[in-house]
């Protein structure tokens, strides 16, 4: 089982080093699409076709608010391509869904990467058009991922299990720094064509090696029985499952007709939507990522202009966030499996991102105290926002309602993901008109604005998931 | 096959432009006259020869040595394109009015200049090592490299990039050594052939190890 584990690791993290490698090679790429700006008024430097054969753009700053363009169609059309995906997830083999979305993305990067390049091709509608189709094929990824983990994971563990493997996102970050910047200096196309070989390379590997769900070897649905696969070879994940699987069986959901010969049907669209708490998941989601993706995106050029410090090192101490949201999303994920209940988990992490944003706004010129308060704020928005999108997106694909009868996961999770995405790539657009506009300290405001949003639409989700225990503390699991 | 071609087009490339060249050898009717430095110059150079009005090196056709003396050219044709191979250019006794500076770009060789007398070097005095006003003539010898004058703006090559000469009074920026490609920003050649054996072994490795720990257990739904 680590290894099916080991293989959707794989898969995710090259997803995402693809996506990395993009940012990284973005100063590279504007150098590429503009002439020389030596001091235009100056000397002209010679030889022309080395210094200025170049016009897709006049100068680096257009060149950024192209890529940065780049930035949100992507969003928007990775967004969209969610949606789909999560549909199409569901009704075809996830293998195969997986496989093509890999391997195709990869074309699509190479041909936007190293083709145009190798062909002298600059051409801005293209490039556009491109980067479309790539984020509508990346977006088969995430909720096919999350499918085959709930379909292996059960409920119980569901949390750290996720938590911990929302680090595979930052392992790909780093990877496609490393991929990026180790052949960089041989070209920027060599970039795109060593990450978009390796995630071809993957897209195989997971082709051969993936088994979406415990059923493909005849062994029964996770859901609650997880001991039910304990002859597989498994290692670190076993114990801590086999441990949660017996709080877990006296749960009341556990009981359930083995559905080992029914090939399931594949749920509507809006029937998902319709399915208890996706709609307000989805909305909280879309706040929180949009809060989560525009750190992730924007911290470094707030850090570099705001407090003036080189864009290297600002780069690097933005990666604190990133550890914190995996600290945070590992712990909070395991809180919430000894709970059996995500949504007070979450709305606690939400009260102190408040209160941590708050407090990020007026962080002092201080490099490790900032970057102290930054973990502390990706421990209370990176947590929740990785939760939502993997283990609550799984216990909402696989809740009693749709059991057995029918296949929800992928799609349920897409709808999810794909709601938060159009709001972080709203977000992206908002930050910069805020920050262009008024200052930084408005665009703190609208996150704290974002982050009480989240936390309103998780409310009723916190009633609906407590009042049982209320009704019938007995039956709580707590107790356990 | 590509490479086969590649020569054939580039040697028909190499031809057409050496038999152009050629033309301005005849451009002016009679020899080189004896007192030339063109004339000098290719009994000096070993395996040079002289084709009309000009000195020939024979491998590859370059104008080493070109002297239009007394042509009745007034005006330079842009057209008449010469290489950083002419060493020597005479084109003195000419009712030239004025020169125009982007003629000589690029002849980084050039050592000896015959101008008429009412203009002056190309690139200024400071290009040139030694300025001779004669009778009707200006002579301008030796090219002086504009990239470590002093006292003129000092000129600033971007990154992974060194000024060279290329011309009297002009200077171009050359990509440093390892490095290539626009702006110079390459450095070195990708090692594709070990990537993509590395990436290719590493695959079917892994491919195959997981098809037999996972998928072969797989029964058909």
């Amino acid at each position: 089982m680590s290894k099916v584990k080991m293989s959707k690791d794989i898969c995710y993290s090259l997803l995402h080093a693809s996506r990395k490698a993009f940012s990284n090679v973005k100063v590279s790429i504007s150098n590429q699409w503009t002439p020389s700006s030596l001091n235009a008024s100056s000397s002209i430097v010679d030889p022309n076709s080395t210094w200025n054969g170049n016009h897709l753009f006049p100068d680096a700053d257009s060149a950024t608010i192209f890529l940065g363009l780049l930035d949100t169609i992507f969003l928007f059309s990775y967004a969209v391509g969610l949606f789909i995906s999560g549909i199409i997830g569901d009704r075809l083999n996830m293998r195969y869904v997986l496989t093509f979305g890999m391997c195709s993305s990869a074309v699509t990067m190479f041909v936007f990467g190293t083709l145009t390049e190798w062909l002298h091709f600059y051409n801005k509608l293209f490039y556009c058009f491109m980067w479309v189709i790539n984020g509508l094929l990346q977006s088969t990824g995430w909720p096919c991922v999350v499918a085959v983990m709930g379909n292996w994971f059960g409920k119980s563990g569901r949390g750290l299990v996720f938590g911990l493997w929302s680090a595979c996102a930052s392992v790909g970050n780093i990877l496609g720094a490393f991929l990026a910047s180790s052949v960089l200096k041989y070209g920027y196309e060599y970039a795109f064509l060593v990450t978009a070989c390796v995630q071809f390379a993957g897209g195989v590997i997971i082709f051969f090696g993936l088994v979406t769900s415990p059923k493909e070897l005849g062994l029964p649905d996770t859901g609650e029985e997880e001991g039910a696969f304990g002859d597989q070879e498994e290692e670190a994940n076993r114990p801590l499952i086999s441990e949660d699987n017996e709080v877990d069986s006296d749960a009341s959901y556990s009981v359930q007709a083995p559905d080992t010969d029914s090939t399931p049907k594949a749920i509507g669209f809006v029937q998902a939507c319709c399915l208890p708490g996706v709609l307000l998941y989805s909305l909280a989601y879309a706040c929180l990522k949009l809060v989560n993706y525009s750190f992730f995106f924007w911290l470094p050029f707030y850090l570099s202009t705001t407090f003036h410090w080189k864009e290297a090192e600002a780069d690097q101490l933005s990666i604190w966030y990133d550890i914190g949201g995996i600290i945070g999303g590992t712990i909070q994920g395991f809180i919430s499996d000894l709970m059996q209940k995500r949504s007070p988990v979450l709305a606690i992490s939400l009260v102190c991102a408040i209160g941590s944003l708050f407090g990020y706004s007026r962080s002092p010129n201080n490099k490790p105290l900032n970057a102290f308060i930054m973990t502390i704020t990706g421990f209370f928005i990176g947590g929740p926002s990785n939760m939502i999108s993997s283990a609550i997106s799984a216990d909402l694909g696989r809740q009693e309602m749709v059991r057995g009868s029918s296949e929800a996961l992928a799609t349920v999770t897409g709808i999810v993901d794909g709601t938060g995405s159009m709001g972080a790539a709203l977000g992206q657009v908002l930050v910069s008109v805020i920050q262009e506009g008024l200052s930084w300290m408005w665009v703190f405001y609208f996150f704290i604005l974002m982050t009480f949003l989240t936390l309103l639409f998780i409310i009723p989700l916190i009633i609906r998931e407590l009042r049982p225990v209320w009704g019938n503390r007995r039956m709580s699991r707590l107790a356990g | 096959m590509a490479a086969v071609f590649v020569v054939v087009l580039m040697s028909a490339v190499l031809g057409l432009r050496a038999q152009e060249e050629m033309e301005i050898c005849g451009l002016c009717p009679g020899n080189v006259r004896n007192s030339s430095q063109v004339t000098y110059l290719c009994s000096e150079t070993s395996g040079a020869e002289l084709v009309g009005r000009c000195c020939v090196k024979p491998s590859g056709g370059d104008i080493i040595g070109l002297d239009l003396w007394n042509c009745s050219i007034s005006l330079l044709d842009p057209g008449l394109r010469l290489t950083a191979a002419i060493l020597v250019l005479d084109i003195s006794q000419n009712p030239l009015q004025d020169l125009r500076q982007e003629f000589f770009q690029g002849l980084t060789g050039l050592r000896y200049l015959a101008l008429p007398g009412n203009i002056s070097c190309p690139g200024g005095n400071q290009a040139w090592a030694s300025v001779e006003s004669e009778l009707d003539s200006r002579i301008c010898q030796d090219q002086q490299s504009a990239c470590n004058r002093t006292g003129d703006i000092a000129v600033l090559c971007p990154e992974n990039s060194l000024c060279a000469p290329d011309g009297p009074g002009y200077t171009q920026c050359v990509c440093a050594d390892g490095f290539s490609g626009y702006k110079c920003l390459r450095e070195g050649s990708f090692p594709l052939l070990v990537f993509f054996g590395i990436l290719a072994s590493v695959t079917v490795t892994l491919s195959v190890l997981l098809w037999c720990t996972q998928r072969k257990k797989v029964k058909s739904l």
